[in-house]
């Protein structure tokens, strides 16, 4: 019954890309997630939390969240995720989004 | 966080609960109390394995139009259909109390502030009511708003605004209906009992919640204007509903009183002409009312441009 707790450390090949400051993106509508996003130092790694009501997912959050970061180059950052049923697609866009927002 | 010029003409209704919290003051000005990153989630949700949300579904904070500090409620329907639990009810509580708190040290510390210089609460509903999963912590957040309405009388106005897809329905309904103004977009819609739950209960024979238009009519912004229950009919983007914020800010504190509904003997008594008018009447739709009323064409009515609909439309007077 209790929420899913995720936690775990990716980190991108050739980090290099930081966020300067704090964001925040997203609303956890149904199938739907929200970011928080904070600069932290962490050796170039990303430090991930994701709270979610889906059980038996872990391995696929993992996945998507290495290719986020590959793909982004984004090092030095810790985020959190609160999750609503969101699916790959939806979370992949979502980190974008945030992301692309940040550089705004 | 959103490009504040580019909210300006973003509907309100398509807009989420921070970007309506941003875009209803002025660029920039806004400062949030208790949001995201203070992850304030809900411990009950979190209790039954629900999916949280760092804000709870409410955006609060304070910001200014002109000289004006207005502080904003602005709920999210898209998390839970905005119902409203413990903790964004507490969020809605402590910013009430702080309006009410800061409306009096301006009046004793600043007595010949311009009414401009005054504080008012801006709350943007998108709501079912009480969040269910929370059971009584919920409807005691309910109380406690209302209670706290109560207590911002003859200090700081209080404006609902309601554009919103969700509406404003169930125990925050009550509280709207409470506030000193009701501003409403064509698109907002206000009752206590949502439509779906009507025709759950009553039949569809009763009411037809798929039917859109009848929906409209009966909980949307033209017919409310046209019953009373919403002072201000406004376009549909954040920009407009700012707009009206600004004019209200400018009005003497003391002209707050006539736009209530409910609140003294009189409005009561004015609320039972209106009960007395509906048996007499036993209306079978809301088009009945407006042709009661001095409308002649009903059906004109509700599709007519929004700018000639404000110019024809006659409203009920109790």
């Amino acid at each position: 019954m209790a929420l899913n707790t995720i936690e775990f450390e990716c980190k991108s090949a050739a980090p290099a890309v930081a966020i300067g400051k704090p964001l925040h993106f997203g609303v956890v509508g149904s199938g739907d997630l929200e970011v928080l996003m904070e600069p932290k130092a962490l050796k170039g790694a990303v430090a991930i939390k994701v709270v979610t009501p889906v059980s038996g997912f872990d391995a696929l959050w993992q996945r998507v969240l290495a290719t986020f970061v590959e793909n982004s180059k984004l090092g030095d950052v810790s985020i959190e995720i609160n999750d609503n049923n969101a699916t790959p697609a939806v979370v992949m866009l979502r980190l974008r989004q945030a992301l692309s927002e940040a550089a705004a | 966080m959103s490009n504040w010029s580019a909210l300006q003409n973003r509907s309100f209704l398509e807009s989420n609960a921070r970007d309506r919290a941003l875009g209803l003051v002025d660029e920039g000005s806004f400062t949030e109390f208790v949001g995201p990153f203070d992850r304030r989630t809900s411990p009950h949700l979190e209790t039954l394995g629900e999916a949280v949300e760092f804000d709870d579904g409410v955006v609060t904070g304070i910001g200014k139009i002109g000289k004006t500090p207005v502080f904003v409620i602005s709920q999210e329907g898209r998390f839970i259909g905005g119902s409203v639990g413990e903790v964004g009810g507490a969020k809605m509580v402590g910013t009430i109390k702080a309006a009410i708190a800061f409306a009096k040290r301006i009046a004793k510390d600043f007595p010949n502030a311009e009414e401009d210089e005054k504080p008012i609460i801006a709350i943007s509903f998108e709501t079912g009511g009480v969040r269910l999963h929370e059971a009584n912590a919920g409807l005691l957040a309910h109380a406690e708003v209302m209670d706290q309405v109560q207590r911002a009388r003859g200090h700081v106005p209080v404006v609902s605004l309601i554009g919103s897809k969700v509406g404003c329905f169930g125990g925050m309904g009550f509280v709207a209906a409470a506030t000193d103004v009701v501003v409403m977009s064509e698109f907002g819609r206000l009752g206590l009992t949502g439509p779906e739950v009507i025709e759950q209960e009553m039949g569809k024979e009763e009411f037809d919640s798929a039917d859109r238009g009848l929906v409209y009519r009966t909980t949307g912004g033209r017919h409310k204007y046209i019953m009373g229950d919403c002072n201000f009919l406004v376009d549909p983007e954040i920009a407009a509903f700012r707009a009206q914020l600004a004019e209200l800010a400018k009005l003497p504190r003391a002209k707050f009183a006539e736009f209530r509904r409910i609140g003294t003997s009189e409005l009561v008594e004015k609320q039972l002409k209106g009960v007395a008018l509906a048996a007499k009447m036993q209306p079978k739709d809301a088009r009945d009312v407006w042709v009661h009323v001095g409308n002649s064409d009903p059906v004109e009515l509700g599709s007519m441009p929004l700018a000639d609909f404000r110019k024809v439309v006659k409203r009920l007077a109790l």
